[in-house]
Parts: C-alpha cells; structure tokens; sequence
C-alpha cells in the first residue's frame, strides 16, 4: 500500500461478486451484471485517471473547480475535487481526504491540504456559516438516505 | 423484415429562433412530409431530449402532433438524451420493418437558446450520474477528462482537436441551415477562452433551437435504410474501463454494419457527433473509418474535409450546423439523405452512395450508427 500511513481516508465501496468489479461510493447492483454487490472498503489513495479544470462550473461551486477521476487502490474509481492541479499528471499518485463528506484528491502536502479546509470553509467569508450549511446538508442527506 | 425507405426529409435552419418548439418541429415535418408527397402519416415518433424544463410543457407526443393537425395519428416520444433522434428514427424504422406501419413521420427538436446558458448548462447536465453531478460534473467537464486522457495517453495534439473546428466551420459555412455560417482560423480555437481543460470554448459546440423530421416508407424510394445500431455504456463515467474510446459507438457500429451487410470502408460520407472536437477523432476510430490512432493526423491532413477521401460532417457537424439536442439525431440523417441524392448543393460529396450518421447521448451511454444507401 502506498502513501503516508496514519492519515489515510477509508472509501466505503462495493464489489460485484461475478465479476469482481469495485465500484464507489456503493451501488446496489453491480453496473455490468445483475447481481447484488457486496459491501468492500478502499483506502484513500490512488493514481490520477484524468483531471481537469472547470472554468464555468455549475451553481453552487467556485470557479475554478479542478475535478480529477481516480483509481482508487484495490480497484474502483472515484471522482473527487482538488485544491489545484498545478504540476499534476495522469499517473500521478494522490491522496485522498474527505472534507465535510466532500472528497479531495491531494498530491500537494499537508500544507495544501489544511489550505484546501479553510478554502471551503471560507466559501461563504466565514466559517460558522460552513459548518452550518455542512450539517444542514448532513441532515438532508440523512433524510433522503431514509426516504429510499 | 420489410425493407424501409427514406421518403422524405426537412429541417428548419437552425439558430437561434424566436417561434415555440412545436412550430420548428412542425415546420421541419411539414417540410419532409411535403417531399414525401404524403399528407398524413400512420404514426409519429416525436424525439425531444427535455421540453418538461427547456419551454415548460410534457406530453409532448400529443403537444406537437395535434399543433401538425394530426391529433388522431398514434404519436409517441423516445428519449435517449443528446442521441434521441436517432432513437426515435430507429423507433419509426423498427415499426415499418416490422410491417406494423407502411409510413412514419419522425420529427426531433428542442428549444433552449432563451434560457441563460448555466440553465442550459444545468438542464442538459441532468443527464449524467447524479453523484458525478454532486462534484459540479457537467458536459464540458466530463469531456475535458476524455480530452485529457486523449492527449496525454493517445498523444493526440491540441492543434489535432482544433482542426476539426477549422474543418467543420469550413463546411458549415457552405450550409444555409447551420447555425454557424462563417470560417475560423486554428490560431482563433486554439485560443479561444479555457472551458474545461484543456477544452476550449472553441472546442465545443453551441446552444441552438431547430427541429428536423424524416419520413420513413415501406415504399421504394431513392434512399434505403441499411442498417441501424445501438449500443450502451454505464451512465457513471467512474464506471467504464475506458475513457478514450466509447464502448457504445464500437456495439453500435458492429450491430449497424452486421444489418447492413458492409463494413466502414464502404461508407462515403458520414455525419459524426462532434458535440467536442475531440469527439469526433474518437468517434473515427470507433467506427471503424480510420485506423486506431490515425483520427487527429487524417484530420490535419485534410482526409475528412469535404474534398477529402472521407468527408466527415459535410453539415458543418454539431459544431457548426449546431446542437439542438433532440433534432440533431434526425439532422445528421436529413443531411445523408441530401449527400446521397446528390442534392447537398454547395457541399454536396461526389458519388455518394452509402452514407453513415453517428449520435451520442449523454457522455456516450445511448449510441446509435444509421447507415442509409442509395437504393
């Protein structure tokens, strides 16, 4: 296993039991087979598929947003949000950390990385705000996990 | 299986147009029913991608075949996102293949240019996975990915995808209907404003309104459908094994090219859905008409334009015909049917007889190949 041990993120997932494909966050039935998939954990480190810059991103996200595809360890990729992409490549080994339930790929340092948390908490112009919106947003997600 | 035959076709010009979607629609189908020589057909196979958030009203099947004056006539409507026209066309094929129907009237159109462009942006985003949606995934932003892994694991270059606009521009220009009628220069898509890199906005096509309709017979006419495929692919991109080629298009192409009983090297003309540029090099290789990794250097080379061995996108493609979601499906197969009459005045490719239209819905999950020949 790659990356610095005792800070690395765990990614809830699911594997196909025919074919063995990973896929994240979990899925009821596997994407290429209709078979129940079983429950599977990943750890937050992985290798840069693609990335890029959103220059005109949708409401409710800054401009710019980087958006990398990651292929996680133990199979499965994963789309996650970055604090820039400056010196980055396809191939590149990354990080990856949740911030508020929202997934940051990271090849940039702890430095970078505690940047990248008050970058979002500063969204708003302050933090109180964020942590708000971000339990705001816990409970509704609660309420629609319950209502499926 | 009853052999099925294009009777008709018509368009609207496509832009931006001041009237309500059920009167481009009509006026396309009023258009290719007129060229068909027939007032009324058996049944209707309407194609719109979201006219519930795009001009506010559903039932649309009903909504436009009654605005036509044919509220009687069975009217259905398929929807398979940004290929539903395609969809609807092999709807309307099956139906006569099938001896259910001796005539069908497929009409695809969608209005959005009276909405902001973020509204656009978002509405036509609603078609991918809705938790890539939660990471600000929209079209664009999923194609700067494949664009990325295009380049940088295919080594296809930027003035590669640039060059597809300078071409398709150039053809457009030459189309009274397309949306963009003027030439661009590679130096003006190579440095047009980054949308989603390394996706210019000169790599991607534009928002437009317009309709085009077919009207498919069981009666011998001069164009006969060949073949028709669909293929499928996960609606996540997290999901696929690959990003720079389009498992859909490859099912497509092989299911089309098995009906119609001829391969890619005996197509003569094709209209490809270059949503972006770099789709349509991708989209080459797929379909079997160039050889896997040759797309970017043909294209420069000139083998896809209009005087070229191959010409791709004689309309001007999505990129300069324009993109109006729904009708572009239908577009793409009114523009074959002129190429293979010989009728395509000011574009029109020499001794056409076997034409190949490609359509992509969402980011390459719905796909379609129709092949017409000259009968």
């Amino acid at each position: 296993m790659r990356g610095p041990p005792g800070m690395m993120e765990t990614i809830a997932a699911s594997k196909c039991p025919r074919c063995d494909m990973v896929v994240a966050p979990p899925a009821t039935y596997c994407p290429y087979h209709p078979v129940a998939m079983v429950p599977a954990t990943l750890s937050g480190v992985g290798e840069i598929v693609s990335f890029t810059t959103l220059h005109m991103p949708p409401e409710g996200f800054r401009s710019p947003l980087h958006i990398a595809l990651v292929e996680l360890d133990g199979g499965g990729r994963f789309v996650c949000h970055g604090a820039g992409t400056r010196g980055l490549k396809i191939g590149a080994t990354v990080a990856i950390e949740a911030v508020d339930d929202v997934y940051y790929f990271s090849h940039l340092g702890a430095l970078e990385r505690a940047r990248l948390f008050w970058r979002r908490a500063g969204h708003a112009g302050d933090r109180v705000n964020a942590i708000a919106r971000s339990l705001t947003k816990r409970v509704w997600k609660g309420r629609q996990r319950a209502a499926r | 299986m009853q052999r099925v035959f294009v009777a008709g076709v018509g368009m609207t010009r496509i832009g931006r147009r001041s009237e309500p979607l059920p009167a481009l629609m009509a006026e396309a189908a009023r258009a290719a029913l007129a060229d068909a020589g027939l007032e009324e057909p058996d049944a209707i196979v309407i194609a719109t991608m979201n006219p519930e958030e795009f001009v506010g009203d559903g039932n649309f099947a009903s909504n436009v075949a009654t605005h036509m004056g044919f509220s009687d006539v069975p009217a259905v409507r398929i929807e398979t996102a940004t290929s539903s026209g395609a969809a609807a066309f092999y709807m309307g094929f099956a139906q006569i293949a099938a001896g259910l129907r001796r005539t069908v009237l497929i009409v695809g159109g969608e209005k959005m240019t009276h909405l902001a462009t973020p509204k656009v942006s978002e509405i036509i985003g609603r078609s991918i996975d809705p938790y890539e949606r939660t990471y600000g995934a929209t079209m664009p932003a999923l194609a700067g990915l494949v664009t990325r892994a295009l380049m940088t694991r295919q080594g296809v270059t930027a003035r590669e995808i640039s060059q597809v606009a300078v071409k398709n521009h150039a053809h457009g220009a030459r189309n009274p209907l397309a949306h963009f009628r003027q030439a661009v220069r590679i130096e003006e898509v190579l440095e047009s404003r980054m949308v989603a890199d390394p996706l210019r906005l000169m790599h991607c096509c534009p928002i437009s309104d317009g309709a085009a309709a077919v009207v498919l017979s069981a009666d011998r006419a001069p164009v006969r459908v060949a073949g028709v495929g669909h293929g499928a692919d996960t609606l996540a991109v997290r999901h696929r094994l690959e990003l720079t080629s389009f498992a859909a298009t490859r099912a497509a192409a092989r299911e089309a090219y098995a009906m119609a009983g001829f391969g890619p090297e005996r197509v003569d003309v094709a209209e490809v859905h270059d949503a972006f540029t770099p789709f349509e090099l991708i989209s080459l290789e797929d379909l079997g008409l160039i050889p896997p990794g040759k797309a970017g250097r043909a294209t420069l080379d000139g083998e896809t334009a209009l005087d070229g061995r191959l010409p791709i996108n004689p309309s001007g493609g999505l990129k300069a015909r324009g993109h109006p979601l729904a009708a572009t499906g239908v577009a793409q197969l009114v523009e074959c049917v002129w190429q293979l009459r010989g009728s395509a005045e000011g574009r029109q490719v020499a001794n056409a007889s076997r034409a190949l239209a490609h359509s992509i819905g969402g980011l390459a999950t719905n796909n379609w190949v129709t092949l017409l020949e000259g009968a």
